[in-house]
């Protein structure tokens, strides 16, 4: 029976494997992979979070050949202002204050009584938007379709206003919206005031505004802690819709709160022959936020992947319109929107041509 | 005395009888298979999702399959061996969750060594294929992450049959440890809409060793007859670790599992038996 069986003459060496497998794991438990520990103390958190934006943030190089951005010297000015048994209160607006030298509209930290923000890419410009006068232009007749609220003017210009990306929209709810429109001579595509939301109803709105395959920018990722490790470009394409494509003028209005998915939306419509970009200059916030958290519980958000335009431009600082047009004052007296009235006009005034 | 010795015939050639039939029983037709059921204790780390361990709890599933094959003269063994386990974990504040879930299905071979009649050691390898994903609802363009890996184990059992009270009673351990394999992962800060809406060609797929995945699963069960069943008891100890892409990555469970082992022969039959009429 032992003869017969072929690895009988191995029996030792097989008694051995055993042993060994069975040994193994005293090693194995030499390697943990662990958590990088941080002390959760003011001191700790802060260096958590400045490591955290240390290795993950993605727009160093860029914000240093802009306004001189020093990480390293961002952290010697802090640390000393953070303090052993600070209140938390301090602790949230020094750790805010110090997110704030990115100057990205994508960087927060959020516990579960504040956000830390920084808004100037908007704060410090004109608001090229006002609410209760662009009401007035809906009226109270307007159609919705989704997140998208439309109307026809007067005049045959068909108006559409996306007031966040995050709102959804369905294929059909953007058939409906260009279907009613399509008899109108041009389109008015208004994203003033949206912040952003999913990059994915960027692409699928553009996608009916053209007949051909469009490369429209890049994206990297960080493939290391380093500042600049980054991946290869992978280009960004917008494929034309199988379903109503808008084949008429279109302009698309825009001002610095037209912010990160929004600025995406921009970046793609600008390439297209049919469009033009017309208000002020986009907030910016080309980069895909990712999250992360510290020890104390609070949340932090941040950039991480950067996009560019098709021209590989950087697309962090916002994008000039086609046609800067700003609201005049003594029209918002009259309840006058400055820029859609342009856009009426251009509209019209292209048609004739 | 002439009726005392035809009994004793008679209780021989019935003995003789039922020793043939035993012998005419083939060993690789007897399957054991066992489905247990647990809860345990589960740490969960990912630097994609966190740089944070969560903790929590888990509950967890085990089927396995067991029997001999006819190769090597009886001496070796298939197993397949099946595990479900869901964990709710949180963070050190306790103000975030993660949800992670993994199916682990391990399938492969021992060689039975036999060191005394109630000792045996089995040495083996084992093929070991994970699906999973872990989920954290408050990160933004991170919120999951796929779990997806394939390893050769080489696998070691221990198998002591004993006796208390003249009930038999059967205590094992087993150990797993992946030596090689391909496991998915995205790049370092990689976002899943870049891997699978646009064109991305990173280094997602990635071989596996002992030096990026160290990783390993053990089990001690304790076999006890109650009646005509057995009931198993189990620990269940299992570390999966990886460094891959500048990610790291962990997830431990000790889990304490019970259920009832089952044997069966399984019978050859070309045509389908049918059903006894009443």
């Amino acid at each position: 029976m032992k003869k017969n069986n072929l690895l009988y003459p191995y029996k030792n060496l097989l008694h051995l494997c055993c042993i060994l497998l069975l040994v193994l794991p005293a090693f194995l438990f030499g390697s943990c992979v662990r958590e990088e520990s941080y002390e959760d103390n003011a001191m700790g958190n802060f260096e958590q979070l400045w490591t955290i934006l240390d290795q993950q943030y993605c727009f160093f190089d860029l914000k240093r050949d802009e306004y001189g951005l020093d990480w390293e010297e961002v952290h010697s000015r802090y640390r000393n202002k953070i303090v052993e048994g600070m209140p938390e209160s301090s602790l949230f607006d020094v750790l805010g204050e110090m997110l704030a030298e990115l100057k990205d509209g994508h960087v927060n930290l959020i516990n579960s009584g504040n956000v830390s923000h920084y808004w100037k890419w908007y704060e410090d410009y004109p608001d090229n938007f006002n609410e209760p006068i662009q009401r007035a232009y809906l009226g109270t007749d307007y159609r919705i379709a989704g997140g998208l609220k439309y109307k026809m003017f007067p005049d045959n210009i068909g108006y559409i206003y996306y007031g966040d990306f995050s709102s959804g929209i369905g294929a059909s709810n953007i058939d409906d919206a260009l279907q009613y429109l399509a008899v109108c001579d041009g389109l008015i595509f208004d994203v003033r005031n949206n912040g952003g939301g999913y990059v994915t109803n960027s692409s699928k709105l553009a996608a009916r505004f053209t007949n051909e395959r469009v490369l429209t920018g890049y994206i990297q990722h960080k493939t290391g802690t380093g500042h600049s490790d980054f991946s290869d470009f992978v280009p960004i394409y917008l494929d034309p819709s199988n379903r109503i494509r808008w084949q008429k003028k279109v302009v698309v209005l825009t001002n610095r709160r037209s912010f990160s998915a929004t600025n995406d939306f921009v970046n793609s419509m600008r390439l297209l022959p049919l469009v033009t970009i017309m208000g002020d200059k986009t907030g910016g916030g080309s980069g895909m936020p990712f999250s992360s958290e510290l020890l104390n519980g609070w949340s932090v958000r941040f950039s991480s992947s950067p996009m560019v335009g098709a021209n590989k431009d950087a697309l962090e600082f916002g994008i000039d319109p086609d046609v800067h047009v700003a609201m005049k004052n003594t029209d918002i007296l009259r309840g006058i929107d400055t820029i859609i009235e342009e856009a009426r006009l251009f509209l019209k005034n292209d048609e004739k041509k | 005395m002439k009726k005392k010795w035809l009994l004793f015939f008679l209780v021989s050639c019935s003995l003789s009888l039922a020793a043939q039939q035993l012998d005419s029983l083939q060993k690789h037709r007897f399957v054991t298979s066992s489905l247990l059921f647990g809860v345990g204790l589960s740490n969960n780390y990912d630097t994609y999702i966190s740089p944070l361990e969560y903790t929590g709890t888990e509950i967890r599933v085990m089927h396995e399959r067991m029997r001999l094959t006819k190769w090597g003269h009886n001496r070796i063994s298939l197993q397949s061996l099946v595990q479900v386990h869901l964990s709710y974990c949180s963070n050190p504040a306790d103000n975030n969750h993660l949800l992670g879930g993994l199916l682990n299905w391990n399938y492969g071979l021992h060689y039975h060594l036999p060191l005394t009649a109630s000792l045996k050691l089995l040495v083996g390898a084992l093929a070991d294929s994970n699906l999973g994903f872990s989920y954290n609802a408050r990160n933004s363009n991170n919120p999951a992450s796929l779990r997806a890996y394939l390893n050769l184990d080489l696998s070691t059992m221990a198998i002591y049959h004993f006796k208390l009270w003249n009930h038999p009673y059967v205590l094992r351990y087993q150990l797993n440890v992946p030596v090689a394999g391909l496991l998915f992962s995205p790049e370092y800060q990689e976002s899943y809409y870049e891997l699978f809406q646009l064109d991305s060609k990173g280094n997602n797929l990635r071989f596996t060793s002992l030096h990026n995945q160290p990783s390993l699963r053990q089990l001690l069960s304790l076999d006890i007859p109650i009646g005509l069943s057995q009931l198993r008891v189990a620990y269940v100890c299992d570390i999966q670790q990886s460094k891959v892409n500048n990610l790291r990555t962990h997830a431990y469970s000790h889990a304490f599992m019970i259920g009832f082992v089952r044997s069966i022969y399984r019978i050859k039959q070309r045509k389908p038996l049918a059903m006894p009429a009443y």
